[in-house]
């Protein structure tokens, strides 16, 4: 497909155009309520947007829900709640991040197709930027990363965005909105598709570190918090409850709720049975999951190297370098 | 609905405490006809005017255990109902009362009431170092979502759980940015959630009001926090405020500090 360029002073216009069609998201910076951390915020000015550190909280919880009501009972029987969802424009999604979705779209759309997921995730226009280079704890240049976005910004010399269009969506919008998109011929080699320090991860195939003693390091660490699942864009797992209606208990509804794999409270089946009881257990499974499991299943890492869950551990528990030195 | 004969006979009842625990059941303002209309309420310091005196299914008891008196109506209560829940941070843990057993008694004796000395009687402990609990609500005060789901669940039939998860794990659904990464003493991670991490939404750090999490990994967290620079005496005094005498032996203090001027 052919290549455009974006003038970063023309970013505000195309947020302006696609706010007509869209609720358009964008990492964005707050002191006061975040801490100073970046989150994905619905967005109307180019000024607030914040490319240059990655999300504290990955965009998951745009479509996979933190809390999604499945349905209402009562004497009469379901009710199913119909959702209505304005399509999202998500700019500024980084390279991890669009491997991630991909997985989540896995899951959720094709593995068992979730109507509450779905709803919430097509029609997004995703909107991809291509960070130059990795902070401390990523390690995305060490993971096959798939997934892609319908279109790839690229940093340019001269305070420009390459432009790359990888859908027919996007392509007659980008195509609508001449005044702003410029066709080009330059193109992104192989080369610049790296990220500059991003291949921390050398022992990439864990299987045979199941007993290693390295991994005590980190156990004794872990706080078992949970931190690492839900700052995880690709983690998916799930709780589930009803909860009757105070009124009337024959009624209420059915609630489903991020799970973590870290707290014990995850692995507890009927009879009080924990079958993921020590810390070590948990912490292990963790990142055989991420790195074997789901590989061994679908053919690609659930980890996208992303390094949130290093960076976001309170204990900075670095499973990149316990893994290297086993 | 349940037959009116059927229904529990329910009576709420407080020892040495603020009754903010009480209240706690109350603040379910929208909810709370439905509630009532679901029990016999016999017993109810701020609603009954006189308290019933019959059998109870169960009892909800705030209140730290501190003076004889306490302690008889506290056998009393328990001989009188099948189900006792000892509700909020006093009655669970010993709570802010509880500190009394680990300052030296000279420091605190000129404070307490000239004319009341039974007030003395007792080194302050929850109900459980007396009597068989059979459900924790703890938090101080408890939150009315939990307590309020605590009954519903009785009610239905089911067996009330305690949640068990740390506070980081509401907190990181709260949408929060995590205190400790700001360098404050945050206990979230060694802390019973349940409280919908009502602190840290309000980016207050955590104070362990819950009681310890029960899968709590001490020598971690003290590890962390004398890493940003905190002393580990600071660090088990905060621990110590709310968790009370729920905090492992090895992590007392023996000698808290003289508060008294
Ligand atoms: S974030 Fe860190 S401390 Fe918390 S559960 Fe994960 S690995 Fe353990
Ligand atoms: S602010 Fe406190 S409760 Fe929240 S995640 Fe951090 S340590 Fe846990």
């Amino acid at each position: 497909m052919t290549n455009f360029t974006l003038s970063k002073v023309d970013l505000n216009a195309f947020i302006k155009s696609l706010s007509k069609n869209f609720d358009v998201y964008a990492p964005v910076k707050d002191h006061v309520v975040d801490g100073g951390s970046v989150r994905f915020k619905v967005v109307s000015d180019a000024k607030v947007i914040c490319l240059s550190e990655n999300a504290y909280y990955p965009l998951k919880e745009l479509f996979f829900r933190k809390k999604e009501v499945l349905f209402k009972y009562s004497e009469k029987g379901l009710e199913v709640p119909v959702k209505k969802v304005k399509s999202k424009a998500i700019l500024g999604i980084r390279r991890c991040d669009l491997h991630s979705l991909a997985n989540q779209d896995r899951i959720y759309m094709r593995e068992v197709p979730d109507p509450y997921y779905i709803a919430e995730r097509e029609k997004t226009l995703l909107i991809g930027y291509h960070c130059k280079k990795a902070e401390e704890y990523c390690f995305c240049g060490s993971i096959d990363l798939q997934g892609n976005a319908d279109i790839m910004l690229y940093e340019l010399p001269g305070n420009k965005f390459l432009v790359e269009v990888h859908s027919d969506n996007a392509l007659r919008l980008v195509e609508s909105l001449k005044k702003i998109f410029k066709k080009t011929d330059i193109v992104i080699d192989a080369e610049s598709r790296k990220i500059e320090g991003s291949n921390r991860l050398q022992k990439k195939d864990v299987h045979s570190f199941y007993d290693n003693p390295g991994w005590q390091e980190g156990i004794d660490k872990c706080l078992s918090c949970a931190a690492c699942n839900f700052h995880c864009p690709s983690c998916y797992c799930f709780n589930i409850h009803d909860e009757a209606n105070v009124h009337n208990m024959k009624e209420g509804e059915r609630i489903r709720t991020w799970a973590g794999c870290q707290l014990k409270s995850f692995t507890r089946v009927a009879g009080e049975h924990i079958f993921r009881d020590t810390r070590k257990d948990r912490f292990r499974h963790r990142i055989y999951h991420q790195l074997q499991y789901f590989k061994e299943r679908y053919g690609t890492t659930l980890c996208s190297g992303c390094g949130r869950c290093i960076r976001f551990c309170p204990t900075k528990i670095d499973f990149i370098d316990i893994l290297n030195r086993m | 609905m349940a037959k009116k004969d059927k229904k529990p006979v329910v009576g709420f009842y407080g020892l040495t405490g603020c009754a903010g625990c009480l209240l706690s059941f109350i603040f379910n303002e929208n909810e709370i006809v439905s509630l009532l209309g679901m029990v016999d309420l016999a017993a109810f310091p701020f609603i009954k005017g006189k308290q019933g005196d019959k059998e109870f299914d169960i009892i909800f008891l705030e209140g730290v255990v501190c003076s004889n008196d306490d302690l008889d109506m506290l056998k009393k209560l328990r001989a009188k109902t099948k189900i006792l829940v000892s509700l909020g941070a006093c009655a669970s843990t010993g709570c802010i009362p509880a500190y009394r057993n680990f300052i030296d008694e000279a420091k605190y004796l000129p404070l307490m009431y000239e004319k009341v000395h039974r007030i003395k009687d007792k080194d302050p402990k929850p109900i459980d170092a007396y009597v068989h609990v059979d459900f924790t609500i703890p938090g101080c005060p408890p939150n009315r979502e939990e307590v309020k789901s605590f009954i519903k669940q009785l009610i239905l039939g089911k067996t009330p759980r305690l949640y068990n998860d740390p506070v980081c794990v509401e907190c990181k659904l709260n949408g929060n940015h995590c205190l400790l990464d700001e360098g404050k003493i945050c206990l979230g991670p060694i802390t019973r959630g349940g409280c919908d991490s009502v602190c840290t939404n309000g980016r207050f750090e955590c104070w362990g009001c819950r009681g310890p999490c029960p899968d709590a990994n001490y020598e971690a967290f003290i590890a962390l926090i004398k890493d940003k620079g905190h002393n580990s005496r600071t660090l088990k005094e905060r621990m110590q405020s709310f968790a009370g005498l729920k905090l492992p032996d090895e992590l007392q203090i023996e000698d808290a500090p003289d508060y008294v001027g």
